[in-house]
């Protein structure tokens, strides 16, 4: 992992695969998880589809647990609140007044594997791809460079933030601030931890934007990159096909929703 | 090359001049450094060297500030970025956050110019060799001390061969290894390719050893111009609070001369 991305440094297949491929593939899993109509499409498709290019990426323990990390929560409040809310026929359960029904597990279950396949999308181009080398790919198709700084410097630079955070939380204990006793009395210091955090942040900025500009990012030329991105013909076709199969799967699905 | 005329300089909001009727003139390849207590302005006439006074501060300004005979202020900041460049006090504010090595982190600059990846990488190679961090080029630039940040920084800048290198106390976070070896590379990079540098620094023993002419500053004026010897060595540069050379000072304490050495050098001489 570098800096505050997640993106995993592997030897791989899929680590060769040029960004806007994986920006495809992620494409078609959002208009996946949007327009398959049931749980098992979707699970057939995490485990058909995304855990084979994980395995391929060997990423499998670093894909899985953060699938875990951000779906687990979901599926857990989901099942919740649909089973017991959306209503449904078949009882499993009661908690009282609540019932516990399975069309409404069914439903926080579908919905959570919905996320699933939208977040392994993500999670398989974000861990396999240097973010430089997204953005990279994407300015080079003209996206504008100066949104790409900003979401590449966003991610990037969190790590020093945090640092900078720890180094104003030591100044102001050793200035007597009692950090470790009671929620209460955190909150109530809140004030002394973030104001200079937030100042110091917005008085660096102003030299920031000058050493861009000593860096001559507001240069008319046109930019080139020290890197080039490996691309073929076979790539730029499959390309147009995951396009195509999530625009085909969207249609579908509007179509459906119309009948 | 770049020329104040009684330049005055006023930041946004503020009725106390920043620069006031500042007269400088600065030709192709020289060395000049810049000294001056804390708040003299030495920052200030760094930015304006660079052209960020008045582009990139607005304020009001006052005089005559001309690069290479053209009016500054008609001048955009992009294209002299490719002409004159600027490095900072503070290393981290400079590195860009949006690369991952050391290498692509000094390629950012030169992306931005345009240049083809050859040129490019010759030119990382030789900045990382000018001040010495072969070594670091695969790291990345958050994983390194705050004294290593400072030499991607001026390596960044130097890959851009500007024919004018500005620098504001670069050497803030050096350790006197890497003080020597940024003062070396720059040094060089004067003799060989005429490149113009001006350095604002505390470090006086450095300025006197490598500049050709000193400029001390105290409250936003030019106080004192001249050779490292003439300027560095007077009496005044104790009452502006710049201090002596720790060789004048020795010299001062043990002899009984007008002419203070500011340089080891010269130190070794007097005490013969």
């Amino acid at each position: 992992m570098r800096g505050g991305s997640i993106y995993i440094e592997r030897s791989s297949g899929l680590h060769r695969l040029h960004p806007l491929t994986k920006v495809a593939l992620t494409a078609l899993c959002f208009a996946s998880a949007a327009a398959l109509p049931g749980l098992p499409w979707l699970l057939a498709l995490f485990v058909g589809l995304l855990l084979p290019l994980a395995i391929w990426g060997r990423l499998t323990g670093a894909f899985l647990k953060a699938c875990l990390l951000v779906v687990g929560p979901f599926v857990l409040s989901l099942t919740i609140i649909q089973g017991f809310f959306s209503g449904g026929e078949t009882v499993l359960f009661n908690l009282g007044r609540f019932v516990f029904t399975q069309e409404g597990l069914l439903a926080g279950l579908t919905f959570a594997a919905r996320l699933l396949v939208a977040l392994g999308g993500t999670l398989l181009l974000m861990q396999s791809t240097p973010q430089p080398h997204l953005m990279q790919a994407l300015t080079e198709r003209g996206f504008p460079p100066r949104i790409a700084y900003v979401v590449l410097t966003a991610i990037q630079i969190f790590p020093s933030f945090q640092d900078r955070a720890q180094v104003i939380m030591d100044a102001q204990q050793a200035r007597g601030l009692e950090l470790q006793s009671g929620l209460l009395n955190r909150a109530r210091l809140l004030l002394p931890m973030v104001g200079p955090l937030i100042l110091g942040s917005v008085m660096d900025v102003s030299e920031r934007a000058m050493a861009l500009e000593a860096r001559a990012f507001s240069s008319p030329a046109r930019k080139t990159s020290l890197n080039t991105l490996a691309d073929s013909l076979l790539q730029r076709a499959l390309r147009w096909l995951l396009a195509l199969a999530a625009a085909a799967l969207l249609l579908w699905r509007l179509w459906s929703a119309l009948q | 090359m770049i020329e104040l005329k009684k330049f005055s300089y006023w930041y946004p909001g503020t009725e106390q001049s920043a620069l006031d009727r500042v007269s400088l003139s600065i030709a192709e390849g020289e060395f000049i450094g810049i000294v001056g207590a804390n708040g003299a302005g030495k920052s200030t006439l760094c930015y304006a060297l660079s052209g960020f006074v008045p582009h990139f501060y607005n304020g009001e300004t006052e005089g005559q500030h001309t690069f290479n005979g053209q009016d500054m202020a008609s001048l955009d900041l992009g294209q002299l970025a490719g002409q004159v460049g600027l490095v900072f006090q503070n290393p981290f504010n400079q590195i860009s956050g949006a690369r991952f090595t050391v290498r692509e982190e000094i390629a950012f600059g030169l992306e931005n110019l345009g240049l083809p990846q050859n040129e490019m990488r010759a030119r990382i190679d030789e900045a990382l060799e000018l001040v010495n961090i072969q070594d670091l080029a695969e790291r990345s630039p958050f994983s390194v001390s705050g004294g290593q940040q400072q030499r991607i920084a001026i390596a960044s800048i130097l890959a851009m061969q500007p024919r004018v290198l500005v620098l504001d106390e670069p050497t803030s976070q050096l350790d006197p290894d890497g003080t020597r070896d940024v003062f070396t590379a720059l040094s060089k990079l004067v003799s060989t390719r005429k490149i113009t540098v001006i350095l604002a620094e505390h470090k006086l023993e450095w300025l006197a050893t490598f500049c050709d002419r000193v400029v001390a500053l105290g409250g936003g004026k030019l106080r004192a111009e001249g050779s490292p010897q003439a300027v560095l060595s007077s009496e005044q540069m104790l009452r502006l609070g710049v201090g002596r050379t720790q060789y004048s000072e020795a010299a001062a304490r043990l002899l009984r001369t007008k002419q203070l050495p500011v340089t080891l050098e010269q130190a070794r001489k007097a005490l013969k």
